[in-house]
């Protein structure tokens, strides 16, 4: 343990009911380690997302535990604001705050939750935005863009947050395809920096690229853990041959 | 079937009335029935307005319709108070237009405002004089309608050299305003008490009205959120509120809280029957305004609040940062339309023995020397009353285009 880099998000033995009863994790298991990029495929209903969303506290659970950054997650209010700010969430459908200027969706989580000063907020959101290639447009509103700048709105939004993990939940979903370059460029150029990342996604030229790990998972169970080259030419296990089979 | 129809060639307005009016012989008939009708109607009522209406029972009492009871002496307060009101009405005009919302061009007297300010100069010399008011008050008039233009050039025009430090303070002269017109009214300071029950006429109804508008507001918006609240005592115990004020008329409640606040509260505390009112009406309103804003909430996609929480922002500042301002904006036409609801239901106050408009008519119309002269006191009434709904109607809609310029649908800047 103390010559591999820190563990950023253990999760042991995560299961969850619904409240209509629907089984949804069923004992799952997750370890990421600092700077890795995990992506999760799996058909949709595998629970992919909900156990995403359990990092960071946006589902509860039932059994098992989750650990984030040293934090447990647990019914303590304070701890999940504290998980919270560790951890950046992109959504499928951006969830921007259309009433907010791009500028002020970067800066208002930084200035109202961490308490900066603005005008230093504001010098690092025109950064990010210049990192992800669109800071000519920081002045407009959310509706004025393209779903791809968008998206790339809202990871900016994120990172101006400073967290040292990024879950993305399906982030090139809602994209028209021509779009879904422009994101992945960005991630792609995170996870190269070194962010510790977990990706729920069906881009399989993305994980084959950037992921450290591929984890495959069916009916609320992990099914297969491996490294992308293994995993995407030579899957061990009958389920994953067969979602790979129907993706390609 | 609109999407099929051929393009139609407009034909002029005049051809258009004509082919609606007349365009079958029955058509024809039934038309000229109907435009008889109206005309005999039309100069009816203008006999009876120039000829017969005796304007005097207005004339005679305005001063009652305009303050009640208010002691003479103390009238300055009121005049010092109108004036402050139009030098504040003037400014914000003024400022609104040097700021227009992004992506309108500023102007600094728009057609709509040329509109305004020339119907404002005709009503301020006309009216005082048709009222047969001395002429110091007509100058008084006279001289506040000046101040009020005078403060919407002066704003307009030099608005924009006032530092950004300063600018951000001058919505706050709003909120102090009404603390300085309360002390105003009703005394206090260093002034002589005016009790409530001296108020009456148009002061009382305007103060009632902006009472209750100005904290039904928030009180609305705190039950909304708690009927949507996780908690379930939060949540019920807004459902209960809202649903029993809902099914209950203004006019019991009215009665009740005349009846019922003496007893709950120990004597010194119980306010005065006019506050008590106010109060009724306040939380009467704020049942329907939360109904409005939750409707705004749940416009909302689930989306914002997750985003916002994932951003580690906790629940109070999501709600204030994200979800109201979007709610608001959707709730805001339903929300003036309860205002101006509240507004009019003021009315019914008169049945519970204030003094507002509508009951110092009715002491107005039991003087033997105006006896029967119903008509001309509720005409001017129900104008008066119109022109205080119309003008929020047009506020709010003005409010309305000047968030949408923020919104997603807005053109690019």
């Amino acid at each position: 343990m103390t010559s591999s880099p820190a563990l950023m998000i253990e999760a042991r033995g995560v299961e969850k009911w619904y409240p209509n009863g629907f089984h949804a994790l069923r004992g799952v298991d997750l370890y990421v380690h600092q700077g890795e990029v995990v992506v999760i495929m799996g058909p949709s209903g595998s629970g992919k997302s909900t156990f995403l969303r359990t990092f960071n506290a946006m589902e509860d659970f039932q059994k098992g535990s989750i650990v984030v950054d040293g934090i447990e997650i647990s019914d303590d209010l304070r701890r999940i604001d504290a998980i919270r700010r560790e951890v950046g969430m992109v959504f499928q459908q951006f969830n921007l705050f259309p009433h907010l200027s791009v500028l002020d969706n970067l800066t208002l989580a930084p200035v109202k939750v961490r308490k900066r000063p603005k005008a230093e907020v504001e010098r690092q959101a025109l950064e990010l935005l210049e990192r992800v290639g669109i800071a000519e447009q920081a002045h407009k509103f959310p509706g004025q863009l393209s779903g791809g700048q968008q998206q790339r709105v809202a990871i900016a939004r994120s990172l101006c947050m400073e967290p040292r993990i990024m879950l993305f939940d399906e982030p090139t979903s809602a994209l028209d395809p021509e779009m879904v370059q422009e994101v992945l460029a960005v991630m792609q150029e995170l996870a190269r920096d070194g962010m510790t990342m977990v990706v729920v996604s069906h881009e399989v030229r993305f994980a084959r690229q950037v992921a450290s790990r591929v984890v495959l998972m069916a009916d609320g169970e992990v099914v297969e853990v491996a490294p992308p080259q293994q995993f995407f030419t030579n899957p061990q296990h009958e389920r994953s041959k067969q979602f790979l089979s129907q993706i390609s | 079937m609109a999407s099929t129809a051929p393009l139609v060639v407009r034909a002029s307005p005049l051809r258009r009335l004509q082919k609606e009016l007349f365009g079958s012989r029955l058509d024809g008939l039934i038309s000229i029935a109907l435009l008889a009708a109206l005309l005999a109607a039309g100069l009816g009522f203008f006999r009876w307005a120039l000829f017969q209406a005796q304007w005097a029972v207005l004339s005679a009492n305005s001063t009652l319709f305009a303050v009640g009871r208010y002691p003479v002496e103390q009238q300055w307060r009121l005049w010092l108070l109108t004036s402050l009101l139009a030098l504040a009405t003037g400014l914000s005009w003024g400022l609104l237009r040097a700021f227009p919302g992004s992506g309108a061009v500023r102007a600094l007297w728009p057609r709509n405002d040329r509109w305004a300010a020339s119907i404002l100069v005709v009503l301020a010399l006309w009216r005082p004089m048709a009222l047969q008011l001395t002429l110091a008050i007509q100058a008084r008039w006279w001289g506040i309608a000046a101040l009020l233009l005078l403060a919407r050039w002066a704003a307009g025009r030099y608005g924009p050299a006032i530092p950004q430090a300063c600018r951000r303070l001058i919505p706050l002269f709003w909120p102090l305003l009404y603390l300085v017109g309360m002390v105003l009214i009703s005394g206090g300071l260093g002034l002589v008490q005016v009790p409530p029950s001296e108020w009456g006429g148009l002061l009382l109804t305007v103060l009632m009205a902006t009472f209750a508008i100005l904290l039904c507001f928030p009180l609305g918006v705190l039950l909304a959120l708690g009927r949507r609240s996780e908690l379930p005592l939060l949540r019920w115990g807004s459902v209960i509120y809202i649903e029993f004020i809902r099914g209950a008329p203004l006019i019991t409640l009215l009665f009740l809280g005349q009846n019922i606040l003496g007893f709950l509260l120990p004597g010194g505390l119980a306010p005065d029957r006019v506050w008590r009112a106010a109060w009724v009406l306040t939380f009467f309103a704020a049942a329907y305004v939360a109904e409005a804003v939750r409707s705004g909430l749940a416009a909302v996609p689930a989306g914002q609040l997750e985003a916002a929480r994932s951003l580690g922002l906790p629940m109070p500042l999501a709600l204030i940062h994200v979800m109201l301002p979007q709610a608001i904006r959707v709730a805001l036409p339903a929300t003036v339309g309860q205002f101006i609801t509240l507004l009019q239901d003021t009315t019914v106050l008169s049945l519970i023995g204030l003094l507002d408009l509508v009951g110092t008519a009715r002491t107005v119309m039991a003087n033997p020397m105006f006896l029967g002269k119903n008509a001309e006191v509720y005409l001017v009434l129900a104008i008066l009353f119109w022109t205080c709904c119309a003008a929020l109607g047009l506020g709010s809609r003005a409010l309305e285009t000047r968030l949408n310029t923020h919104s997603p649908s807005a053109p690019q800047a």
